[in-house]
């Protein structure tokens, strides 16, 4: 009898436990979620990379500003090697990327207009990846345990696609992208979750299309024949940005844990690792153009205080220094990170006119790039104008292609002040404008303004497809000059 | 089949016609309950009550009766025609006879155990000035590693039993007080935009218990011996037990304690003094160098030392760090009242403990009290159960590389004069801002005085037990425990911080809680079959584990000195919850035989049901068998050589299950970035155009993906052979052990490349082993009534390897690792945990290159294995003296091998702090390496290129250089405790039962002689991680003397 009652005691015990042990789900994160959180974390993603390391990297190479101390003074000598893993891992791969491929094969057949968006966001960040480091995973990247080591692609398969391995062109991504806007169903579509346009389809459009033209002028040295037919195919749709207040640029806020990554690194946090160069003030002084420079730089005591690239002397202190002014930062963090511009569009369309030959006079895109970015600054239509009079030669294209050529990218690269990256990649292109080495110029080459970024060590150690050894920084990626 | 054997036994019982009652006692005169008495070859008997009362009936014929109970000596008394007998039995003096308390608070007879246990009595840990239970513990249990995070106060103490045996699970032994599992686990508090560099060093919770309570420690070293307890103590376990009233014949006891003592930092690396801040021999104040001038140049321009006109004040203040670390004081005060009887028994304590540390403005007190309280009712039904209810306060300082205070002070300049900043309460400036010597950089003081973590515990135990004698053999039992805390922690960064110059207020509630439920039916029958006593049995456990931790975080404080949520201007920064629930249901089974009392089987088998695993493959069985053989006994050996033999053997399977909510990939609120900058979703912005701000959310794929194939619990397979001895009548004593583990099924996040979208994924992988020999030797050369000398060694050397992890992954970092460029990581083919970074490029013969256009070296050769902090032994030496009313303990411990990477080297190298920088610093340096033969490729010629001191220890001082890694051997005289008894004599005129006066001194002395400074330490504290000093506060030394008083 007692057996029999301690036998049914434990088998009472074994059958309650069931519902007892069914406390697994998780209350602190969700298992799904809408595209419209994807988006504006995608979106912020985007810009986070593009404004934070991958920038000040860029920028110091460039010249934009010096580096005084912490990594920033090893980029400003070239010293590269070992950094960026938190961009390639944590803002762009296992940011952005992996959440783009979300919203395009798990929410893109019920809601077409997100995948749209998606897919040109997925190729603005790819082109930011493949120009930075050349071969980078594009097709199977973001796709978690169904490609265990994304296959290194090169860059002329990205760009141009490659059918036998399956990788799509990113002109194809654009362009599919652009398709996607108009189609149905669109069981959600963005609204205030799409924080760059509202939601506004035609604007996505205009942006897709002014992607088309900075990729077709970023191969424009190994293919200028299909570069020349795809920016005239866009001038004669004429739907890209045309306008300063289309730029495809996302907003911060500006509260702490808001802000944009430049505010918060040399606002903030970093205040004495970098600050104007010496080699840009001396560029703007020739040009006459230090009142735009005043815009992008502040000034102490009303004079703009430099450092040259590479030095070693002591730095000013953070107060008695020049470094990005509101117009980059904010007046608290709150300034959009601006990654497609009117003013480069102009520069390109001008660019293009003159090197392929396509529609357009070159002098009067040069103009109105120039024009575009002076308003953007926040120069007054006076100031413009007095520079304009003042300044014939600088904003007249003149002389030899080359020197035509310099013009432009000069002025472009003044406009990128705050966006390192992109002028980069004209630097790269173009060799314009021209730079001197740094003070104590290091890293894998000192002879040479490197070309490309290392790869970080966690997908080097992580995926074995990664080139071993890592490609020094003097190699030139494919669409370079 | 045990319940069959039951109804056998009760069978046995009905043939009876003569009662014989008595009672035992020991030689105290205290009731000895649940002896054994046995008629001699039958297999008739009984035990005896709580009071030590018996009564049994026998056949008219019987002869003898045997009486025996664990610790005593065995009696055999003729009955003749007696019907009572009184019976006293002595108390063993073989130490290898000693009662343990294992698993589920089971008492056994040591010798009948068939796998390694080690016993410490209260006597052995108490008054050495210890504050955490487990750093009491060092260097005496063999097969145990111990190191402290550091010496600051409430830091914690990693504790790992026979290596390491999970991935990425914890390590550390469960911790059970009087039969109840309670946490130990260290709660971070995540260093707000320091991220994990940014904590302080929090406890290891069970330092919220009293030493001062601790009757006695076992510590339960492999599976087999733990199995009991299943998946908790896969990984070993502490088994704690409180002192109780039970012996104190009805009269109350009172005890009141107290310890007074000091605490030095020791282990600071000595410093130059004859060149100040600055750099390339120039003097300026915006560098952390001492590269400067010498002390006494004259000032001029060019060296820095005369600016705008002013000469400088330029001088040497030797002690500027050392003073940084100041006396610290442990008061711990400890009063109990202990009384009844072995029947009806209370104890009462209340215990309060004050240490301030030797960091400034950190301390921890800590308050206990407990009540207890046992009863017999109608002989049958045992009621027991106590509670304790604690209060533990840490008050700590930041730690960690970057601007923390010690971040800034080891190796600060030697021209500033930080003490004047605490004298003059200078380290803001009126405005609030931070003031210190070096432009940009927080003052240490600034740190430890306006960015405080502070922690506030509140934690109760409490336990309840009945039993009931069902019958003479047969006993049912309901333990119950809880064990819950809050820990209400906030911690500060003051507007002007360093780090977060806009303030910060941190609210971080973390509460956990954990209940178990036993029930625990046993039997025991001597003479199941001719010479075969049986004991049995079966239980069931309910176990609940609760954990929530809430983070209030307000950013941009508006109100500078104002530190409430109110007012912050964001909150959303990194306000966030999380909460854990997890429930565990397990069954077991132990059947124990002994023959003759020199044969000793045990089988035992249990099977826990994991919520935590997915719910079809929940159920998860392990079992484990021990023998014992006590050959001095089977075969009748009486020696002088040996008197007591046994060899034991155990093979034993113990599973673990998951952490909770690990079986399906979640989206997290987005965040971007680090310290530099950062980003937090959700997203307030004004878009163009708009008046007022739109907030939108931000959610991401979680950077984990779930298993692809349903998750299985992990398994760790442990075989040991081990010897008991004794030797020389008794003079020596053996312990020795011999282990070989294989854990595998490991349950972890595996690494993926960062391509793929994602950082890991959780799967049941990869193999480890552990192999490992542990010794124990006790001598014990005097042993007389006015003197008694022991002294023991213990000796632990394990080999771990990681076997394999997958067959794509071969290394991945062990969660926590903080650093790029120095991850502990876990690493196919080598032992767990060894850190892998960057190797400066070698020749094949193993020469470093050095670039001949700098003269440093060329580069580093990512990905190697930069230092290996498992030790290749260890070795504890303790001896106890007792000269009449005098004693004397002291222990030793050696640590050979180990690799450390220390921070805090590199901060002393390359700030031109450390001694040796200023041996010939004005003369040019040559690094130890080879450059490249111009005129022969490939061949290499000895460095000959000079460059500057600072280039030379900056080339020697990088963080993460293979030249700040130090073999951590150690030779340390860890404690030492003289006391003295006052005389009985005295005592009596007192009307005192006892008094004891004692001094005691605890890290005493070290001697590290590849180091110069302590390598025993692991700022990341109890986990994982280890080999790593960040910059760490130093170990201290304490002294102190404590008087106890019993009446």
């Amino acid at each position: 009898m007692r057996k029999l009652i301690l036998f049914l005691l434990i088998l009472a015990s074994f059958s309650s436990c069931k519902k007892y042990l069914d406390v697994n789900e998780s209350p602190n994160n969700p298992v799904a979620v809408t595209p419209g959180v994807l988006l504006t974390n995608t979106t912020v993603g985007i810009a986070f990379a593009n404004a934070n390391d991958l920038n000040r990297a860029t920028s110091l190479i460039m010249q934009h500003i010096a580096g005084t101390a912490s990594q920033a003074a090893d980029y400003d000598k070239y010293k590269l090697e070992g950094y960026f893993d938190n961009q390639w891992n944590l803002e762009l791969y296992n940011g952005v990327i992996n959440n783009l491929v979300k919203i395009i094969d798990e929410h893109g057949a019920e809601n077409s207009i997100y995948k749209g968006i998606a897919k040109l966001q997925k190729a603005y960040a790819i082109s930011m990846l493949t120009d930075l480091w050349g071969e980078v995973p594009y097709s199977q990247a973001g796709y978690g345990l169904k490609f265990l080591t994304p296959r290194f692609e090169s860059q002329q398969d990205i760009y141009l696609g490659n059918t036998a391995e399956g990788i799509q062109s990113l002109f194809d991504l654009v362009r599919e992208g652009i398709a996607d806007l108009d189609k149905t169903p669109n069981v959600l579509k963005p609204g205030k979750d799409d924080i760059v346009y509202g939601g506004e389809v035609d604007k996505w459009k205009r942006m897709g299309n002014t992607l088309l033209l900075k990729f077709a002028l970023q191969i424009s040295n190994r293919n200028p024949a299909l570069a020349k037919t795809i920016i005239d195919d866009v001038i004669t749709a004429n739907n890209f940005i045309n306008s300063n207040s289309l730029d495809f640029e996302v907003p911060f806020g500006g509260s702490v844990g808001n802000q944009n990554p430049l505010y918060s690194f040399n606002n903030v946090n970093r205040t004495t690792d970098q600050m104007l160069s010496t080699r840009m003030l001396a560029l703007s002084r020739s040009l006459n153009d230090t009142v735009r420079l005043a815009k992008y730089f502040t000034k102490v005591n009303g004079a703009f205080v430099a450092y040259q690239n590479g030095n070693t002397v002591s730095a000013p202190t953070a107060a008695n220094r020049s470094k990005y002014n509101t117009f980059v930062t904010g007046s608290s963090g709150e300034a959009p990170v601006r990654m497609l511009t009117f003013a480069q569009v102009n520069f390109i369309l001008a660019e293009s006119a003159l090197m392929l030959g396509t529609a357009g006079d070159a002098n009067t895109y040069y103009q109105a790039g120039i024009k575009a970015n002076m308003t953007k600054v926040g120069m007054t239509t006076t100031e413009i104008d007095t520079y304009f009079a003042d300044n014939p030669t600088v904003v007249t294209l003149t002389g030899s292609q080359e020197n035509m050529l310099n013009q432009i990218i000069t002025q472009k690269y003044i406009s990128w002040i705050g966006n390192g990256i992109e002028a980069f990649n004209d630097y790269r292109r173009t060799g314009y404008p021209v730079l001197t080495l740094p003070l104590n110029a290091a890293g894998h080459n000192p002879t040479v303004v490197p070309t490309r970024l290392t790869y970080p060590s966690g997908e080097l150690q992580r995926n074995p497809n990664t080139p071993n050894p890592i490609t020094r920084t003097d190699v030139k990626v494919w669409w370079a000059k | 089949m045990l319940l069959c054997g039951m109804l056998f036994l009760y069978g046995q019982l009905l043939a009876q016609s003569k009662t014989i009652s008595g009672k035992l006692i020991d030689d105290k005169g205290n009731p000895v309950p649940n002896a054994s008495i046995t008629v001699k070859g039958t297999s008739l008997g009984t035990t005896s009550k709580e009071d030590g009362t018996y009564s049994l009936s026998i056949p008219a014929n019987s002869k003898i009766l045997v009486f025996s109970a664990i610790g005593m000596a065995e009696q055999e008394i003729t009955i003749g025609d007696r019907n009572t007998i009184m019976v006293t039995l002595s108390n063993q003096l073989n130490t290898l006879q000693e009662v343990v308390v294992t698993s589920l608070g089971i008492t056994r007879d040591k010798r009948s155990l068939g796998y390694a246990t080690q016993n410490l009595k209260a006597d052995q840990f108490v008054d050495r000035g210890q504050v955490n239970v487990v750093s009491a513990l060092q260097g005496k249990v063999a097969g145990v590693n111990i190191t402290n995070a550091s010496g600051g106060a409430g830091s914690s103490v990693n504790i790992n039993i026979r290596g390491i045996s999970s991935f990425t699970g914890s390590n550390q032994p469960l911790f059970v007080i009087d039969g109840v599992p309670i946490s130990n686990e260290v709660d971070r508090t995540n260093g707000g935009p320091l991220g994990t560099l940014g904590d302080n060093q929090p406890p290891n919770r069970a330092m919220d218990i009293d030493l001062n309570n601790i009757e006695s420690i076992n510590i339960l070293k492999g599976p087999a011996a733990s199995v009991l307890y299943g998946s908790r103590a896969a990984a070993g376990a502490i088994i704690i037990t409180t002192k109780k009233g039970s012996g104190q014949k009805g009269r109350a006891e009172i005890i009141v304690s107290s310890n007074e003592s000091f605490q030095r930092a020791t282990g600071l690396p000595e410093v130059q003094n004859e060149y100040g801040q600055g750099s390339n021999g120039v003097y300026s104040n915006t560098t952390t160098n001492s590269w400067g001038p010498k002390f006494g140049s004259t000032p001029t321009v060019a060296n820095g030392l005369i600016q705008d006109g002013q000469t400088i004040a330029y001088n040497p203040y030797p002690n500027n760090i050392k003073n940084f670390f100041e006396t610290g004081i442990i008061s711990d005060n400890n009063f109990t009242i202990n009384g009844g009887d072995a029947k009806q028994n209370y104890t009462f304590s209340a215990g309060y403990l004050y240490q301030k540390g030797i960091l400034p403005n950190t301390s921890v007190k800590r308050a206990s009290v407990k009540f207890g309280a046992n009863t017999v009712l109608r002989d049958k039904i045992k009621l027991g159960g106590s509670v304790t209810f604690m209060n533990t306060l840490q008050d700590g300082v930041l730690g960690g590389n970057g601007q923390s205070a010690l971040g800034v002070v080891h190796g600060m300049p030697r021209s500033i004069d930080l003490q004047a900043y605490k004298r003059d309460k200078t380290w803001k400036n009126p405005d609030g801002s931070n003031n210190y010597g070096v432009a940009s950089v927080e003052n240490p003081y600034f740190g430890a005085y306006e960015n405080p973590l502070k922690s506030s515990l509140y934690r109760i135990i409490g336990i309840a037990n009945v039993g009931y004698d069902i019958t003479s053999w047969l006993n049912i039992n309901y333990r119950l425990g809880v064990d819950a805390y809050t820990d209400r922690r906030k911690q500060l960064f003051a507007v002007g911080s360093g780090r977060v110059p806009a303030g910060q207020t941190l609210d971080n509630p973390i509460y956990r809680s954990e209940v178990n439920g036993d029930l625990i039916i046993t039997a025991k029958k001597n003479d199941l079959f001719k010479d075969v006593n049986f004991t049995g049995l079966l239980g069931q456990n309910i176990n609940q584990r609760r954990f929530q931790s809430v983070q209030i975080q307000g950013d941009n404080l508006s109100v500078p000195n104002f530190y409430n949520i109110s007012g912050a201007l964001t909150l959303t920064s990194g306000s966030q919850e999380t909460s854990t629930l997890q429930r565990l249901v397990g069954y077991y089974a132990q059947a124990s035989f002994d023959y003759k009392n020199y044969l000793f089987l045990e089988l035992t088998g249990r099977a826990d049901q994991s919520s935590t695993l997915p719910t079809d493959k929940n159920l998860y069985f392990y079992p484990s068998v021990a023998a014992g053989f006590v050959f001095t006994d089977a075969f009748e050996i009486q020696s002088d050589v040996i008197s007591y033999g046994k060899i034991r053997a155990s093979a034993a399977r113990v599973g673990r299950d998951a952490d909770p909510y690990l079986l399906k990939s979640v989206y997290v609120k987005s965040s971007y970035g680090n310290n530099v900058a950062n980003f937090n979703f959700p997203l307030s912005y004004t878009p163009a155009g708009a008046f007022g701000p739109t907030t939108v959310a931000g959610f991401g794929a979680s950077t984990r993906l779930a298993p692809e194939t349903p998750l299985e619990p992990e398994f760790t397979t442990s075989y040991e052979v081990g010897l008991n001895a004794s030797l020389f009548k008794n003079l020596i004593t053996i312990d020795v052990a011999v282990f070989d583990q294989v854990s595998k099924n490991q349950i972890i996040n595996v690494g993926l490349a960062p391509s793929t979208g994602y950082s890991n994924v959780t799967a049941n992988v990869g193999k480890m082993t552990n192999k490992g020999i542990e010794a124990l030797v006790t001598i014990v050369p005097v042993n007389t009534r006015d003197l008694r000398w022991e002294v023991s060694a213990n000796y632990t050397r394990i080999r771990n390897k990681v076997v394999s992890i997958t067959p794509d992954i071969t290394s991945f970092p062990i969660p926590g690792s903080a650093f790029t460029g120095s991850i502990p990581t876990i690493k196919e083919g080598s032992p767990y945990g060894v850190i892998v970074g960057g190797l400066i490029t070698k020749t094949d013969d193993g020469q470093r290159i050095i670039n001949p256009a700098t003269g440093t070296f060329q580069s580093t050769v990512a990905n190697q294995i930069l230092a290996d902090p498992n030790p290749d032994y260890q070795m504890g030496f303790t001896s106890n003296l007792k000269v009449k009313n005098f004693s004397v303990a002291f222990t030793f411990d050696f640590i050979k091998g180990g690799q450390i990477l220390s921070f805090t080297a590199a901060a002393y190298k390359s700030r031109g702090a450390l001694k040796e920088t200023a041996n010939g610093r004005d003369e040019p340096h040559i690094l130890p390496g080879v450059i490249a033969d111009p005129n022969n490729p490939g061949k290499y010629l000895p460095n000959n290129i000079q460059i500057p001191a600072q280039t030379y220890w900056q080339a020697l001082g990088g963080l993460q250089s293979e030249f700040n890694v130090y073999d951590a051997t150690t030779f340390r005289m860890r404690d030492i405790s003289i006391g003295y008894d006052l005389p009985r004599s005295l005592m009596d005129k007192m009307k005192i039962s006892s008094a004891r006066i004692s001094v005691f001194a605890n890290n005493v002395f070290f001697i590290a002689p590849n180091a110069f400074f302590d390598p025993q330490v692991n700022t990341q504290g109890a986990g994982n991680i280890r080999g790593l000093d960040l910059q760490s506060v130093p170990n201290a030394r304490t002294i102190g003397a404590g008087l106890k008083v019993s009446l």
